[in-house]
This record gives structure tokens, C-alpha cells and sequence, in this order.
């Protein structure tokens, strides 16, 4: 979107109040070299952290990165209101960990068995789910985390609240930390792909479509775009990225459990998306590993987890809704108009001496 | 028939508190736009803080339910103050359906936390207002504090016709469903109205938790399964006819005893939320949910 219509600079006012001369609505890099910094980024942050429980915590992030960068491109682009990213996101994790501990399929073969699956069930539910207008499709997705927490905690099939344990990792080393830090690098390049195919996305032809839809569905369609077909789409790679991050998150964690299908795993992924900045890939990312690190590494904040991520939603929604993208643009163009008044106020003063 | 009789007897009973949160939610939604995702966290406050402090701080069991309801009614109140007020009066904030949904979801795991911080995770029951046995009719048998909510939802639901017929508030509450700016340029203060209501239905919600936690407990985290399915029953009436708001969560309630007790008591609520999802995306427009707010 960054080429489209989202990085034209607008002199609207923004939903958050942002009056504004200049307002970027996107500033994010090229497509390949920012997957490429992503990638990198997190390879060499996982070199550095090693197999240490900070190290579980990011290869950990990284995979919820994987699922916001999907709801970038499908909440915070596009505007689809769906609620079914824990959804799919437990159908990835468990897809997986199903495929490898009862049918002994290996790591690649059950991460891509995953994709394909998911893309199924996406197809399908999408083209009953996509078609929902207005309220009808935030009301029915809020139902499916509550449909299949349900199900996967009575179902002994599915390892009841104890869950699946065993999940291969991604990449197996000879050692424990050796194992987590393979397995979190090849979650960064997962990840620095995605991003790609995300960038890529945002500024074709279809990423406009897609702006000109969140913008004005009457308008979009008066201008020949099928939104029922763009729906169906950005339903399905909003549903794929999430799976796919589950299924990353549940080899970084060897074990699979029905929390990962709550309300409250929706919540948290809601959060990482605002707080990062819902239109922004690499804003999103950081949004997702700093939620992780906060809720793991703090004490304080995991034993009130629903409180901070509450509170914190509250803010972003009243102070930034933009996030930390918002506010670090803001802090720009603030430090920008500084700069401009004092070369300003200099220039006088030298022409006059 | 006693088992069906039973089971009808068990599914008014909490299709009446669904009825009485999808009502709550669509007479604050005419008003707010805003979906109430929090009332049944509002509930868990009325129940768990009667329990607790009947229990623990040893006060009578009236003082304590009308200590939990004065402390919801505080909760909601503050809410519009710090939260909604200036997302939507001043505009500082979200709006569309982020604001329709986002701010009450975000409320509703705060008091979820805060419950869980402060009550732990056990299951509290409020003591009963109306102690004693099971009362017993032609094999049917309905618990006392099944009774008072079922009473108390016919009041409160007439109260609510009478409301919304009879007095002025009433009235501008339904101007302001009907046109939030058309009632403003006839006088209706549309701020002041949401502020009364949320902090109304709040305390109607606290009331029925302390009164139905006899019957099936309360934990911290109750909330948002019952606030979702008064929502569903509230979105089946469009948000904006709290009469069929009212018929649709008694159905609800009613549907899902009827599963439990004939087709799995373990697996009733996936199907109960799998049929609802399946109508909500078959006939949306049906149920005058095509409305964008975008």
C-alpha cells in the first residue's frame, strides 16, 4: 500500500484527532529490503540470545509476528473485521502437532500439510464468512474462538486442557539451545517472507483495491472492484498467515494447548497489532515480540496479563491509533517543523549580519 | 415429559438473564452505538463481590448485593467518564466499528484481570436471597433463586416497556435509535443518556449475577461467554428492538438446555454457538446487521 493510495501524504484529519499538515499514512521501506532487514534482524537477534528463555521468548514472537502481519494487511489496510485469527491460528498450531505426533509426518512435510488445509478451510468458511455485511461478520467470527476452544478442551482427540505435546521443532540440533535458536532463525526468515509477500501485496493492484474498498466499499465497487472476490481473498491470507504462525509457534514451544484458541488469545493479538501500529508491518512485528516479551518475561505483567493488555488497548485506542508507528510519526514530524522553524528563524538572522 | 418439562423449566431460566443483557445491550447500543461486550463482567462483579462480601467480610446478604451493585454502577460511570467521553464526545479516540466493538472488549478483560487479581480463581455463589430446596410441581423442579430471576426478568422487562413508552427519557432514548443527531437538535442530551444507561444496565446486570449465582456459580472469567451470547441474542434484534431481543435470548436459553439434555451435555454450547453463527451468516440482513459502521 505504501505506492497506493496509503502513502500518498493526506491532509485529512486522521480517526485519532492527528490534525496535521503532512500525515504519511505509511512510511514503510521497499518490500525486499525490509523483509530482508526483518529476516535479518531477527537471525541475528536469535544468534545473539542463543537457546536462553529470552530466545524461546522471541522465536515465540516471531511467530505471533507471522499472524499480525496477516491482520495488518486484513484489519488494518483493509478493514475486515473478522475475529478468527485465534481461530485459524489454533487450527495451524494443532494441525501440525496432529499431523506430527499421531501420523509421524516430518516438520516440513506437516508445516506445509498445515498451509494447504488451512487454505481449505479458509476457502470454504470464507465464502459463507466474507459474505457477511456490516455487523454480521465481526458478530459470527467473535462466535468461532468460542466454537473451537470448546471443542479442543473436551476432545480427547485433541489432548483435551492438556493439549499436544511433543511438537517437532522447526530444525533439529544436537542440543536443546542449539534446536531453539535453529528454530527461531528459520521462523525469522518465515517471517521476513511473509513480510515480503505482504509488502508485495499492499502495493500491487490489489493492495490499491484494497484501500480504495477500506476507504469506500460504494466507491470501490463503482470503480469495477469484485468485493466479494477481495474479500474472500484477504479472508484467506489473513487465515493462511495465522495458521502458519501457529504452526511456527507450536514447534517453538514443542506443545500445543487450548489457550491458544481463546477469546483472550484473540484479545492478545488485537493488542499486538494496535499497540505496534495496525498499518505497519514492521510497527506490527514489534508490537507482537514486545507483547510476547512483556507477558513472559515479566512477572508483573503475565500475572495480570488481562489487565495491562486491557489497559494498554485503552490507551493506544484514545491516545495513538496509530500505535508506536503513530507516535514515532508524530515525534517525526514534530522533530521535522522544529527543524524547519529554526533554519527558518537562522536564515534571517545570517542574510541581516 | 418431566425431563422435557425440566429442561424447558432450566433453559427459561437462563434464557430470561440472556434476555435481560441482549435487552441491556440493545437499549445502550440505540443510544452509544457502541456493543456492550462487558455486561456480563458487570454480572460476575454483582456476583462475586455479593459472595465476597457475604462470606468473608460477613455482611447480610441485601447489604452485600447492593454494595456489589453500587460497586458496578461505579465501574460503568467511570468507564464514560475516563474512556468513553472523550472517545466519542470529543472524538479523541477510534470510531466506526473499532468503537463499536473494541473499547467494551478492551473493558471486559480489564475487569477480568481485576477479578482474577482480586477473587482468585475459585467459583463463588452469592448466598441466596430465597433459601431453602427445590420447589416441586407434576415432577418438575425449580430452584427458589430460579424462580426470583425469572420473576425478576418480567419485572425488569416490563419495566423496560414502560420505560421506553411512558417516560421522556424513554422516548429520547429511542429518538436517539432512531437518529442520534436528530435527537440532539431536539434537545436530547445523547451524553448524558449513555452515561444513565450504562450505569443502569450495569447495576441490572450486577442484580442478576448476585441472583443467579446460586444456581451456577460465577468464576472471574464468566463474563464474556454470557456478554457474548446477550450480544448474539441483541444482534438477532437488529441492536435496536429490545422486545426481540428478549424472545431471542429466552430461545437462546431455551435451545441450549434442550441440546444438553438430548444431544450432549458436553458439546451443547459448540452447537448452540455453531447454529447461531450459521444463521447470523445465512440471513444477516434478515436480522438488520447489514448496517456498516466503518
Amino acid at each position: 500500500m505504501s505506492a497506493g493510495l496509503a502513502e500518498q501524504p493526506t491532509r485529512e484529519r486522521s480517526p485519532g484527532g492527528m490534525t496535521g499538515r503532512l500525515r504519511w499514512a505509511a512510511v514503510d521501506p521497499l518490500p525486499g529490503a525490509g523483509a530482508l532487514a526483518i529476516a535479518v534482524a531477527g537471525i541475528v537477534a536469535m544468534a545473539a540470545l542463543g537457546g536462553s528463555y529470552n530466545g524461546l521468548t522471541l522465536a515465540t514472537g516471531l511467530g505471533y509476528g507471522i499472524v499480525v502481519v496477516g491482520m495488518v494487511v486484513q484489519i488494518g489496510y483493509s478493514h475486515q473485521l473478522a475475529f478468527s485469527q485465534s481461530a485459524f491460528l489454533g487450527i495451524g498450531a494443532y494441525a501440525s502437532a496432529l499431523l506430527e505426533t499421531k501420523y509421524g509426518l516430518s516438520v516440513a512435510e506437516a508445516v506445509l500439510a498445515t498451509l494447504a488445509l488451512s487454505a481449505v478451510v479458509a476457502l470454504l468458511s470464507g465464502l459463507f464468512i466474507t459474505r457477511a455485511p456490516g455487523l454480521a461478520l465481526p458478530l459470527a467470527t467473535l462466535l468461532l474462538p468460542l466454537i473451537l476452544y470448546q471443542l479442543a478442551t473436551f476432545s480427547q482427540y485433541l489432548g483435551s486442557f492438556a493439549g499436544i505435546s511433543g511438537v517437532l521443532p522447526l530444525i533439529q540440533g544436537g542440543s536443546y539451545q542449539s534446536t531453539l535458536t535453529d528454530t527461531g532463525m528459520v521462523a525469522a526468515a518465515i517471517l521476513g517472507v511473509v513480510s515480503f509477500v505482504a509488502w508485495r501485496v499492499l502495493r500491487s493492484g490489489v493492495g490499491l483495491q484494497l484501500a480504495a474498498t477500506a476507504r469506500d466499499e460504494s466507491m470501490a465497487e463503482g470503480l469495477g472492484v469484485s468485493l466479494r472476490q477481495r474479500r474472500l481473498e484477504l479472508f484467506v491470507f489473513g487465515s493462511i498467515l495465522a495458521a502458519l504462525g501457529g504452526a511456527v509457534i507450536a514447534s517453538v514451544q514443542a506443545i500445543v494447548t487450548p489457550d491458544i484458541l481463546s477469546l483472550s488469545a484473540e484479545l492478545t493479538l488485537l493488542v499486538m497489532l494496535f499497540i505496534g501500529g495496525r498499518r505497519s508491518i514492521p510497527a506490527a512485528i514489534v508490537g507482537a515480540v514486545g507483547i510476547e516479551w512483556l507477558s513472559t518475561r515479566q512477572p508483573s505483567v503475565s500475572s495480570n496479563l488481562l489487565i495491562v493488555e486491557g489497559a494498554l488497548l485503552l490507551v493506544v485506542l484514545l491516545i495513538e491509533p496509530e500505535g508506536l508507528a503513530g507516535l514515532l510519526r508524530r515525534v517525526a514530524l514534530q522533530t521535522e517543523r522544529l527543524l524547519r522553524s529554526v533554519s527558518r528563524t537562522r536564515k534571517p538572522a545570517e542574510e541581516t549580519t | 415429559m418431566s425431563t422435557f418439562g425440566n429442561l424447558i423449566v432450566a433453559g427459561i431460566t437462563s434464557g430470561a438473564i440472556y434476555a435481560i443483557f441482549a435487552a441491556c445491550v440493545t437499549i445502550w447500543f440505540r443510544v452509544s452505538k457502541v456493543l456492550n461486550l462487558a455486561i456480563g463482567d458487570f454480572a460476575m462483579i454483582g456476583a462475586i463481590g455479593a459472595a465476597k462480601l457475604a462470606q468473608s467480610d460477613g455482611l447480610p446478604t441485601a447489604p452485600a448485593i447492593l454494595v456489589a451493585i453500587a460497586a458496578a454502577a461505579l465501574i460503568a460511570w467511570l468507564f464514560d467518564w475516563v474512556v468513553l467521553h472523550p472517545a466519542l464526545d470529543w472524538a479523541r479516540g477510534h470510531s466506526g466499528v473499532v468503537a463499536v466493538f473494541f473499547y467494551t472488549f478492551a473493558l471486559s478483560f480489564v475487569l477480568e484481570g481485576l477479578a482474577k487479581l482480586a477473587f482468585g480463581t475459585d467459583v463463588y455463589a452469592a448466598p441466596a436471597v430465597w433459601a431453602g430446596g427445590a420447589l416441586s410441581a407434576g415432577g418438575l423442579h425449580v430452584q427458589r433463586a430460579a424462580i426470583l430471576v425469572i420473576a425478576l426478568a418480567v419485572i425488569c422487562g416490563l419495566g423496560l416497556v414502560i420505560y421506553l413508552r411512558y417516560t421522556v427519557s424513554g422516548k429520547a432514548a429511542t429518538a436517539s435509535g432512531q437518529s442520534v443527531t436528530g435527537a440532539r437538535i431536539v434537545g436530547v442530551d445523547g451524553q448524558r443518556l449513555r452515561r444513565r444507561i450504562l450505569v443502569a444496565t450495569a447495576m441490572l446486570a450486577a442484580l442478576f449475577g448476585a441472583l443467579e449465582s446460586p444456581i451456577t456459580g460465577y468464576v472471574y472469567n464468566t463474563g464474556p461467554t454470557i456478554s457474548l451470547i446477550g450480544v448474539v441474542a441483541a444482534g438477532f434484534a437488529a441492536f435496536r428492538h429490545p422486545g426481540r431481543a428478549v424472545l431471542f435470548g429466552l430461545a437462546m436459553g431455551i435451545a441450549e438446555s434442550l441440546i444438553g439434555g438430548y444431544v450432549s451435555t458436553e458439546y451443547n454450547e459448540v452447537i448452540l454457538y455453531g447454529l447461531l453463527a450459521v444463521v447470523i451468516l445465512m440471513v444477516p440482513q434478515r436480522l438488520g446487521l447489514q448496517e456498516q459502521y466503518g
